[in-house]
């Protein structure tokens, strides 16, 4: 009998293992993207064309995790022809004054806990460095749903996790209080099963 | 009264104006009066971004250094006899410093154009800071100098679009100004030594880098800057009133900083690039 249980727990290691699943960031279809107050008048809706990460999920054990490098100099307010002007909007953000991309060209978000609501992730709290500056941030999955795996096609999860952030918190004071302090961010993201 | 204090041209003009003429008139007696330089940067620090040195970014460390450099040039006034070899070796110090300052930004670049950058950034700062030292015995001749330094620094950073810098620049400007006009006032030179003449070239010169790092700003401008100490050494009447004396070295400046800032502003609208 010992040894059936033993032979069973044997075969039960490897089931428990590939509980985890694996994605990898779809770069063609995950954009950070953020609002921020301009002049207590309008707002400035901007986003950022280069990102890379993976996520990992567990049904199971209803755990997860995430992390998440996002390339600062792919900054994108519509804003890049400066025309007469001396600079654009986006020189001008990828400037020391703003997310100083030469010399951070990323900044990161790595999860530090993953809650879920059903069968899904609901809530991911981590940490986010900008400017090499460590805060913790607390994204809310608004939507989340995967497509299984069809002919060629691998399994694909996706959704949009919100959150919001004071750039003052991180060092980045220019044009406070013009330009708003609260920052509020929007991630669409789709992975790829590994 | 905030929207006030939030204005830029009170941040960088007017306070550290203000500061710095305060600190200069109350040591007019002695060469300590040229800490009314970092007084006034200091003033503006405090006013737009506050004092903050963690983590220690390229931007920070030109702020720490900046505020450093009226200490080594104390130090240097006191223990250095006066010779040609403390200018040389405290300029070749502020090249090196100018690797340190920016190491973070440097080191992102691959292989030789690492080293290349960091050479030539070292070397603009060198030769700034010497042209400044040069002066140092000439009160009025330092802050033309500074006056010309400032301006340009700031208004190419603006240019090259980095507000940060330009606050920065004007700040020293304001400064100079403050003390050519307590000069003037008290018709007499005050010379500025290591502690006036270093704070003027070290920290305009980082300012200019970090726009070429940090910001859009093109490298032939750099080189361009090292025309403004240069011109204010041209002949200015001796044996004029100090008033005389300052405006003709203050026009000196402002007719080179127009060099640099001319040519930052056709970089800008693509005209050069």
């Amino acid at each position: 009998m010992s040894k059936r249980l033993a032979l069973l727990l044997l075969a039960a290691v490897p089931c428990a293992a590939v509980a985890t699943d694996s994605y990898t960031l779809d770069p063609y279809h995950t954009f950070p993207t953020f609002t921020v107050d301009h002049l207590g008048v309008s707002t400035i809706f901007g986003r950022f064309n280069k990102t890379s990460g993976k996520f990992t999920i567990d049904r199971a054990a209803k755990t997860g995790a995430v992390e998440i490098a996002v390339e600062t100099a792919t900054v994108d307010t519509g804003d890049a022809d400066k025309g007469s002007r001396p600079r654009s909007r986006d020189e001008h953000l990828r400037s020391a004054d703003f997310f100083n991309a030469a010399e951070f060209p990323k900044m990161t978000f790595k999860s530090t806990s993953v809650f879920f609501s059903a069968d899904n992730p609901s809530t991911i709290d981590g940490n986010l460095t900008l400017l090499g500056v460590t805060k913790p941030l607390k994204l809310t999955l608004e939507r989340f749903k995967c497509n299984p795996a069809s002919g060629t096609s691998k399994e694909r999860c996706g959704g949009n996790a919100t959150g919001k952030i004071k750039r003052s918190d991180f060092g980045m004071k220019t044009g406070l209080p013009a330009v708003g302090d609260d920052i509020a961010l929007n991630i669409e993201f789709e992975g790829l099963k590994d | 009264m905030q929207s006030w204090l939030d204005h830029p041209a009170v941040q960088a003009g007017g306070v550290p104006l203000l500061v710095a003429l305060a600190v200069a008139a109350a040591l007019s007696r002695t060469r300590w009066a040229w800490l009314g330089i970092v007084a006034g940067y200091a003033a503006m620090i405090a006013m737009s971004s506050g004092f903050s040195f963690s983590p220690l970014t390229a931007s920070r460390k030109v702020m720490l250094v900046g505020l450093l450099a009226p200490v080594l040039g104390i130090i240097a006034d006191l223990a250095l006899k006066p010779a040609r070899w403390p200018a040389l070796a405290l300029s070749a110090v502020a090249g090196v410093l100018t690797v340190w300052v920016f190491v973070s930004v440097l080191q992102q670049r691959e292989g030789m154009a690492a080293y290349g950058a960091a050479a030539g950034v070292a070397l603009f700062v060198a030769a700034l800071v010497y042209a400044t030292l040069r002066q140092r015995d000439d009160g009025l001749r330092t802050g033309a100098a500074g006056l010309g330094l400032g301006l340009a620094a700031g208004i190419v950073g603006v240019l090259s679009a980095s507000i940060g810098y330009l606050l920065a620049g004007i700040s020293i400007a304001a400064a100079a100004g403050a003390l050519l006009l307590v000069q003037v006032v008290a018709s007499r030179s005050i010379a500025a030594g290591f502690t006036g003449a270093l704070p003027v070239g070290l920290l305009t010169a980082l300012f200019a880098t970090g726009t070429l790092l940090l910001a859009e700003l093109r490298w032939y401008v750099l080189p361009l800057l090292v025309l403004i100490p240069l011109a204010t050494t041209l002949p200015a009447p001796e044996r004029a009133r100090s008033i005389a004396r300052a405006a003709v070295l203050a026009a000196y400046a402002l007719v080179a900083a127009a060099i640099p800032i001319l040519a930052a502003w056709y970089a800008a609208r693509g005209s050069l690039s």
